[in-house]
């Protein structure tokens, strides 16, 4: 397993490359001058132009891309254009928030989301489903940013039940814990909808299938016929799906990171675009792209656990 | 061993009820993050209210006002000046400590901030220090500033604004780049934590000479998106926060229970500058015809009568040098139709816009655009986000520019960095000329070194009716700020104006 691991590691390596070097060109592509936020609006040109220099946005586009990935190759993000501070502080600052937002909002879609489709598929065409089917396509189509302020509406202002501004740097391990609940409901309802209708359309064909009408046939619990039989054949396909969703989740909890305030890598994304401070939001695409690949490997090791017939070997 | 148990309890208790439990005050700001609160670097709409809760100048701004007419002593408790009005003498006040360790302020620290103010290197406000020839410290308390000419508005070069704030020397020796997330200053507040996209926390400087505030803590929160904060504020978390400049949002929190909403100055002037350098607008007569289709009041009212108003002249109201009785274009169509005939488009022409995707902007150019529509002026944007707009615009590649600003209330820094022909955009020099205007330079020039101030006044008028005439820009409305605060809050002071465009918290700010 760890030679798969390894293996799994060193191909990653062109994938970040290209990532890097698209981000790389992207950011420079697009019009932007982060002297502006540096230095205001009122300085002179010949100010900007000074700074521009001592930023390195003077060199060429070519040695300010050898001078990046060099930094990158001695694991050194460097620092930001518009605070000076070291961008690894930044990242790390903000990383556990992202990675305890994304875990809860995990456990929210799965728990949620896989007893919701194996209901529906047990229930199929009667209210259960008719409700799953209705409730996975609001998931689906409410924008997070919408069911964010309706959540808030709800449950922080009318009820008082949790707070608006997220203190999710709280001492308090209750606290913040409470400060993780409305976030991590927003952002696990878009992954209710899909793991529901994964794992309906997937039980619906095994419960379909010689193996479990032989079961029920042999007379056993229909409790064990679906969850033991049915139910491990069509892990595999939630798993794919929870696997791509916790890419997606760290890319998607932007929108729910700036609803409840939170901080985390997403939001961070958005101010250094908004800055264009080049250097942070480079540095938070190695973070986002090694993040990805590693949620992939992770999601490869788990096929093996669910399905002994996958080897990693 | 009963009494002492007793005895034991009633001395816990008796602490408990004179422990005084913190006063925290919670303040919502419309920003991701802080851009940066170093004073001499700061121009962001969220960095300045938090400059002036840590920093003090030779004189200040009287809390609450945003008018050089009410310029108080703050560490210099007195000055004189020369005859010629070029030698200016600070007398200092003294025993003021800076946050921390930093030790005790001192006419070297003033030196310092008033050369560090002045160098571009470490200074967004250079320009404005060009006139000063040089600052000494005569002793530990005493500052001299000799001019090279003589200026009105010294004082407020050494105002609790922009460069006038003072630093630590050694702080900002020591701090280096980090000066700009710590900076060290002797008001009423000191930075003990900043948290990268989320909050500023601040707590009351015990030696601050005023008295130590009543307030025990600020939390800045950077909450950008405005449902959030609103939400915050009406569920109770916040006691202050940044207004929307809307007529909607100040009539619904000024129903809300307990809550006091404050429209105060200095305004943003938005301004439409047109491009002298771009055909068809380097024709006069076309840029007249823009003049004669804009109807000022339509869009005040369209933005809303509680936080717009007409605008008066090329340079905001309430500064000194406006000329509030300009002679601006009036709303008639018919004319705009007859001078784009004239000028020989008479289908009427079509201009490029480079225009910011930010809704507040791009709704109230949108009412421009339909505006001119009707004289045949055809406004064609290419709506880019925001910062792409920045750096679009300052590479000429604009016909039209809408922007909004407030400066320095003195009418020479408007029109230097709006119309003097040093600021043209594409120069080493430029600053925000987007017009290509030159047609005032002589007086602009003329009133910076003028002594008598009803001179200058004479030549800033003279400027304006230059520029409007020329139609280098047609001035559209202005935008005041506007805070909420529950009414829990005091902030010690009548909230009118905002020099440093939010509420600054005194040592006599409370909460309830």
């Amino acid at each position: 397993m760890l030679r798969f691991v390894i293996k799994r590691l060193l191909l990653a390596i062109p994938t970040l490359w290209a990532v890097l070097t698209t981000v790389f060109v992207l950011v420079r592509v697009v019009p932007g001058d982060p002297t502006i936020i540096i230095l205001g609006d009122q300085a002179s040109e010949a100010s900007r132009m000074e700074l521009r220099q001592r930023l390195g946005l003077g060199k060429s586009i070519l040695s300010q891309y050898f001078d990046f990935m060099g930094q990158i190759l001695h694991g050194d993000l460097g620092r930001s254009l518009a605070t000076n501070r070291p961008i690894v502080d930044d990242v790390l600052a903000v990383l556990p928030y992202t990675i305890e937002l994304t875990i809860a909002s995990l456990i929210v879609g799965t728990v949620i989301g896989i007893p919701l489709g194996v209901l529906a598929a047990e229930r199929r065409d009667g209210p259960a489903d008719w409700f799953a089917r209705i409730f996975s396509l609001a998931g689906v189509s409410f924008p997070a940013f919408v069911s964010g302020i309706l959540l808030l509406m709800v449950f922080s202002v009318q009820l008082r039940w949790f707070p608006v501004i997220s203190s999710a740097n709280a001492a308090d391990p209750l606290e913040r814990l409470r400060a993780l609940v409305l976030p991590s409901v927003n952002l696990g309802l878009l992954m209710v909808a899909y793991v529901t209708r994964v794992t309906r359309s997937g039980m619906l064909k095994a419960l379909g299938e010689d193996y479990v009408r032989t079961a029920r046939s042999k007379g056993l619990p229909y409790r064990i016929v679906v969850w033991r039989h049915a139910f491990r054949n069509v892990l595999v396909p939630i798993v794919t799906v929870v696997g791509l969703y916790l890419g997606v989740l760290i890319g998607n909890a932007v929108l729910t990171e700036i609803v409840f305030n939170r901080p985390g890598i997403g939001k961070l994304i958005v101010t250094a675009l908004n800055q264009r401070d080049y250097t942070l939001l480079q540095g938070l695409m190695v973070v986002s792209a090694f993040a990805i690949v590693v949620a992939n490997i992770l999601t490869d090791l788990t096929y093996g656990l669910v399905d002994p017939r996958v080897k990693t070997q | 061993m009963k009494r002492h148990i007793f005895a034991t309890a009633a001395i816990l208790l008796a602490s408990f009820a004179t422990a005084r439990a913190e006063t925290v005050l919670n303040i919502g700001m419309a920003a991701a993050d802080i851009g940066q609160i170093d004073p001499h670097r700061a121009t962001t709409t969220q960095d300045k209210p938090v400059v002036s809760w840590i920093f003090n100048g030779l004189v200040r701004f009287k809390p609450g006002s945003a008018s050089l007419e009410t310029l108080e002593p703050d560490l210099a408790t007195s000055w004189d000046k020369s005859a010629d009005g070029k030698t200016w003498i600070f007398h200092l006040r003294s025993g003021v400590k800076f946050h921390g360790d930093w030790g005790e302020m001192t006419a070297e620290d003033v030196v310092y901030s008033l050369k560090r103010a002045a160098d571009g290197k470490t200074s967004a406000f250079a320009p404005d220090y060009a006139v000063v020839e040089s600052i000494e410290a005569v002793d530990p308390v005493t500052v001299k500033i000799v001019l090279k000419k003589p200026i009105p508005a010294l004082l407020g070069l050494v105002a609790n604004y922009h460069g006038g704030n003072i630093v630590s020397k050694k702080a900002a020796e020591a701090l280096g780049a980090d000066f700009r997330t710590k900076p060290v200053g002797t008001g009423p507040f000191q930075i003990v934590e900043y948290k990268s996209n989320e909050s500023l926390t601040l707590i009351s400087n015990p030696n601050y000479f005023r008295g130590k505030p009543k307030i025990d803590k600020i939390v800045y929160r950077f909450i950008p998106a405005d449902a959030s904060r609103d939400l915050a504020f009406s569920s109770g978390e916040l006691d202050i926060v940044y207004g929307r400049q809307d007529q909607r949002w100040v009539e619904r929190f000024s129903k809300e229970p307990g809550t006091v909403v404050e429209v105060v100055k200095p305004s943003e002037l938005a301004t439409l500058y047109l491009n002298e350098g771009m055909k068809p607008l380097d024709d006069k007569r076309v840029r007249q015809a823009i003049a004669y289709a804009i109807d000022r009041p339509q869009i005040a009212g369209f933005k809303g009568a509680a936080t717009a108003v007409p605008a008066v002249s090329v340079v905001p109201t309430g500064y000194l040098g406006t000329d509030e009785k300009a002679k601006l274009f009036p709303n008639d169509i018919a004319k705009a139709k007859a001078l784009l005939t004239e000028a020989g488009y008479p289908n009427g022409v079509a201009i490029k816009v480079i225009q910011t995707s930010l809704p507040t902007m791009l709704n109230s150019m949108q009412i421009v655009q339909s505006q001119l529509k009707k004289a045949g002026i055809d406004l064609q944007f290419e709506v880019v986000d925001h910062q792409s707009f920045h750096s679009q615009i300052r590479k000429d590649l604009s016909g039209a520019v809408y922007y909004s600003a407030a400066r320095f209330p003195v009418a020479d820094v408007y029109l230097r960095q709006f119309f003097h022909s040093d600021s043209i955009v594409g120069k080493p020099t430029a600053v925000t000329n987007f017009s290509h205007c030159a047609v005032a330079d002589a007086e602009i020039d003329a009133a910076a070194i003028e002594g008598d101030a009803a001179k200058q006044k004479e030549l800033w008028k003279t400027a304006q009716a230059k520029i409007i005439e020329d139609v280098c820009a047609v001035p559209l409305f202005e935008q005041l700020q506007v805070w909420a605060r529950k009414t829990t809050v005091d902030y010690g002071y009548t909230f009118e104006g905002a020099i440093h465009l939010g509420p600054v918290i005194t040592e006599a700010t409370t909460k309830k």
